[in-house]
Formats: structure tokens, sequence, C-alpha cells
């Protein structure tokens, strides 16, 4: 399924890049959760 | 409260009240009125889906998870940004596109009028109770807190915002959530400053005396079906049902369709892609700290005040009794955290472990004796004695300085108000969009459809507001709720699963619902174990995996058949 009007290489390409900069914020607040447990939880 | 405090809750409620009726300005027709013209933009869009998702219960309750079960909780949104990414480049673009006011009027584009009309009642059904409970929960708080009469806290949260929804329409809706959530973001950075300032040790300490009793413990990687929160059942029990919340339930699909263009509609959605899983961490370290503060401070022995005034009237020597034995125990459980963090000062390993061990044996001897109080309550009211969502309320009406305990009570009630707007718009629009305009009246003029769409808001908003009063007099009627509406989220996400494979037919979908509803009940009823997050991915497996086989049969019994044309829906 793409988006009306646009090409699915674009809409393919356009899905890898936000994927891409959604997983890295979430893999930065996942690693400082995971710090946060690693360090305070005996 | 004071008197201050009292009037920023009133000057809240006066502002958001006039504020949402001058929305209704420009607003003459159906588009305006439930989709602004589909001229919002993505950050007003984005901020109002979030604020919608935050409920009063989120302030209040998931604060008191933190305190008293600590972060595990978060692991509940680790499927929200997969599954928003994957909404932004699926879904979204196809129902923005769609030009539909409804998520359910795509369904009949897409496969026939029964689909949409089950999937639209569903929503009915399921949103037209949870909207009572969404305010019955935190009325009930008010109601205990302040001694209200629980019309009156019903009242308090409900009429004005029926009011704003039903004048202002989905323009007041979107503004006023962008305010509402800009105040509950400020109120929880406020709390914490303000824990911070008043706990007699570092954060550091803190959070190392809260470890050491499980509050920073995040992860849970078993693979427990019986668990709910986990990992796993985080990230793919989690991502479906964020999938089945965003892409299918009207009351979150409305926020998007209101946007400029479909690009703007996937930003807004991106915007909780970022943010929720952070502000949900900042929503239970809250709780985490206010939980280390009552370790210095000693805490109530019942928070809820009106079970803790029942006992006392019933048995007021058995609970000064436990009073002491609690008075005795906190004190030894202080000693022995101000003993934790001494010896990690001193940098002494052996001694930190020995101090911790003594720490998580005093708060377990406290929890013990607490326990016992709770089920005096228990047996005294003849209620759940379960008092986690008085934690936060407690605190900030007793530790919180003046004007700041007003703004916890104004965000909280903005919290609330959020997510009940939401809910009664898009219960409006769909009782005018799929039923009355699609079966009832074809051809009416918009300024009738308008007419009958505030009338709509209006009825949805007695009817909350009546289900609320009495869900909160029938506790268990909640959870009884909230699990009605999981026995089919995840069928109608399957069905928009189904709508985007090609060979899927109408008799598949339909069925496929059906089925998928059934699938859940079976494992509701027969395995009541299983943990709520997995329904949904039962759900929406079994409605395609139905759907396809029965298109499949038909398929191979007749010739292929051309989509239904689009409705007047």
């Amino acid at each position: 399924m793409t988006a009306p009007h646009s090409s699915p290489d674009a809409a393919s390409a356009r899905f890898r890049r936000t994927l891409l900069r959604v997983m890295a914020v979430q893999l930065a607040t996942l690693l400082l959760l995971w710090l946060l447990q690693a360090h305070y939880t005996p | 409260m004071r008197a201050l405090d009292w009037v920023i809750v009133v000057v809240y409620l006066v502002y958001v009240l006039v504020d949402g009726v001058r929305r209704a300005k420009g607003t003459r027709e159906l588009e305006g009125y439930f989709l602004a013209n589909r001229s919002l933009p993505w950050w007003a869009v984005g901020l109002s889906v979030m604020a919608t998702q935050l409920s009063a219960i989120t302030l209040i309750g998931t604060t008191g998870q933190g305190a008293t079960d600590g972060m595990r909780f978060v692991q509940f949104y680790f499927g929200l940004p997969v599954a928003m990414v994957i909404l932004g480049v699926t879904l979204v673009p196809f129902l923005h596109g769609a030009k539909v006011f409804t998520a359910y009027e795509f369904l009949e584009r897409r496969f026939d009028a029964k689909t949409r009309s089950l999937t639209s009642l569903l929503f009915l059904l399921a949103r037209g109770l949870s909207c009572g409970t969404i305010i019955a929960a935190p009325a009930v708080v008010f109601s205990a807190i302040f001694g209200l009469d629980l019309v009156w806290s019903v009242a308090l949260m409900g009429v004005p915002t029926v009011l704003y929804t039903m004048i202002g329409g989905v323009q007041a809706v979107t503004w006023v959530d962008v305010k509402q959530m800009v105040l509950i973001v400020v109120a929880l950075i406020a709390v914490v400053v303000v824990l911070l300032v008043q706990l007699p040790v570092s954060p550091d300490d803190a959070l190392a005396v809260a470890g050491a009793a499980g509050r920073a413990r995040v992860f849970d990687f078993s693979f427990d079906v019986n668990e709910t929160y986990t990992f796993w059942s985080g990230v793919i029990g989690g991502t479906f049902l964020m999938l089945s919340y965003f892409g299918t339930d009207q009351s979150q699909v409305q926020r998007y369709l209101a946007a400029k263009s479909v690009d703007e509609a996937r930003s807004s959605l991106l915007m909780s892609a970022y943010w929720k899983i952070p502000l949900q961490a900042l929503v239970l370290l809250v709780g985490v700290l206010v939980f280390v503060f009552y370790l210095f401070q000693a805490p109530p022995i019942l928070f809820n005040p009106a079970h803790e005034r029942a006992v006392r009237q019933a048995a007021p020597g058995a609970l000064n009794a436990l009073e002491g034995r609690y008075g005795s125990a906190l004190a030894q459980r202080q000693a022995a955290a101000e003993a934790a963090i001494q010896a990690r000062d001193n940098g002494d390993a052996q001694a930190v472990t020995v101090a911790m061990d003594a720490f998580r044996a005093r708060a377990a001897d406290a929890e013990a004796v607490r326990g016992e109080a709770l089920a005096m309550a228990e047996a005294v009211t003849g209620e759940s004695s379960r008092d986690v969502n008085y934690v936060m309320p407690t605190f900030v009406l007793h530790h919180l300085p003046v004007g700041l305990v007003g703004i916890f009570i104004a965000a909280v009630l903005a919290a609330a108000m959020s997510s009940i707007a939401a809910e009664l718009n898009s219960l409006a629009t769909v009782t005018v969009i799929d039923y009355y305009r699609r079966w009832v009246r074809p051809q009416g003029s918009d300024a009738h459809y308008l007419l009958v769409s505030k009338a709509a808001t209006g009825f949805w908003g007695l009817f909350a507001c009546v289900v609320a009063t009495f869900a909160a007099t029938l506790g268990s009627l909640i959870e009884v709720v909230n699990r009605f509406g999981s026995f089919f989220y995840g069928s109608i996400l399957g069905v928009f699963l189904l709508a985007m494979i090609r060979r899927a037919r109408p008799v598949g979908a339909f069925f496929g619902l059906i089925a998928g509803m059934a699938a859940v009940a079976a494992v509701n009823f027969g395995a009541p174990a299983v943990s709520f997050l997995w329904h949904n991915v039962i759900g929406a497996v079994t409605v395609v995996g139905v759907g396809v086989g029965l298109s499949a049969l038909r398929a191979s019994a007749s010739p292929p058949a051309p989509p239904s044309s689009p409705s007047a829906g």
C-alpha cells in the first residue's frame, strides 16, 4: 500500500528514512532506560 | 487545597470553556465541524493526538504505578514507534487521500456496507462506554480526596468538556488539546523539580534506594504470556494494540484526518513516535521519586481517604494499632535507607550490599503491615482497596507548594477533558456519518447535519456522564468495559489489514471479523491468564487468516468481482 500520487519507490525510501530516524531515537531512549536499570538495580 | 489553588482550577475551567467556544466561529458546515476543513498544522494535530491518549489516569494512576511498581510499565509503549511509522506509510495516506470522515467509511468503499456498519457499531459501543469510565476513574478519586459528591465530580469534568466540544467541534477539541498538553507537561516538570528539591538525598542516592526496592527495573525479557508487561508483550502485542488504536479508532483517526495534508498527518503521528516513550518514562519517574520521598516522610497507611474514614469509623482500635506498628516499620525503613545511602557514600561495596539487603527487608516489613490495613479496608468497605490512584493526589495535596497544587489539579482535569472531548467528537462523527447520513437521511443539507452533529455530541456527553456515575459505584464495571474493548480491537485491525490484501472479499472481511472476536472471546474465557496485549495479536491474525481463506473459497466458487463503489457516506 502506498500513498496516492507518489511512486512506490519514493514511498519506500521515505519509509526507510523515517524508520531509521524513529528507531535511532527509540534506541537512544531504550539505552538510557537500560543504563538506569543496570546502574541502579542490584 | 488553598484558595489560590481553587482560583487556578476555576480560571483554567473558564479559560478552556471560553477558548473552546470561540473556536465555533467560522464552523458553518460539516467538514469544518468534524475535520476543521482539513486545515490543521501537524504540530497541533500531534499535540492533540498525545493529549487524547494521555488521560487523567495516566497522571494519577501511572504515577502511582511508578511509586508502587516502578518503571516496568513503560514496556507497554515499546511497540508505539514502530506502529506509528507503519501507519504513516500505509493507512494514513489512504484514509487522508480518500477524503473520508471516518475510518469505517473507507471499509464500505473497499468491502461493503455491513462491514462498515459492524465495525462502526463496535466502535460506538466500546467508546461510548469507555468514555464514561474515562470520566469515572478520576471522578472517584476527586470525590474521595475533596469529599465532593460523585455527581459533582463527574459534572466538573463532563459539563465544560461537553459544552466546548458540542459548540466548537474539532477546532475546539484540537486547539484546547494543544494548551492542555502544554499544561500537563509543565505540571509534570514542575513536580519533578519540587521533588528533587524536597528530597533529603541526592538524585543519585534517590535512584539507588529506588533501585534497591525494584523501582528502577525497566526490562523484563521473559516470554510469559500471563505477564502483562514484558519486553515482548510490549513490542509485539503493543505494536498490534497501537496499530489498532491509532489506525482504526476514530478518536485518533479523526485527529490526523483534520491535518492539512498527508505529510502533515504523518508528521503529527511521528510526534508521538518520538516523544511517547520518553514522556511515559517521565510520568513513571515522578512516581518513583514520590516513592523515595515517602521513605523520608511518613505516608498514610491508607492513601484512599474515603477508605481510611470508613475503617476508622468501623474499627478505630484495630486501625490505631496497625498505624502504631506501621509507624515503627516506617522508622526502621527510613533508618535502613539512610544507612544504605551512607554505605554508598563510603564506597564500601560489601557494606552497600548488606545495607541494601537490610533496607529491602525493612521495606517488606512496612508493606506487610500496610497489606493488613488494605485487607481491613476491603473487608469494611466491600470494595477493592487497591489505592494506587490515590498515591499521587495525596502527595500533591499535602506536599506541593500552594499554587502548584492548583496547577497539578488543573493538569489532571486537562488530561481527562482532552480524552473525553476527542471521544465525544469521534462518537458524534460516527453516529452522524456512518449511521444518520448513511442510513436515515442521505440527502440532508449541511446545516441540518451540523445541527444533528451538535445534538449527537450532547447526547454522547450526557450518556458518558450517566455511565460515569454508575461505573463509579460499580468498580468492576470499569474492568469489564476495558476487557470488552480488547475483544474486538485487534479484530478491527485485522479487517483493515485485509483491506490491503488485493484478493480479500467482503464475505471474508465480515465473517473474518466475527471469527476474530470469537477467537479473542474464547481465549479470554478459556485461558483468562493470557495478558490482554496478546488479544490484539490473536484477533488480528484470526481475521486475516479466516478472511483470506473465505475469500479464496468465494473466488474459487465465482469469478472476481470489482470492489464496491464508493458510498454517499
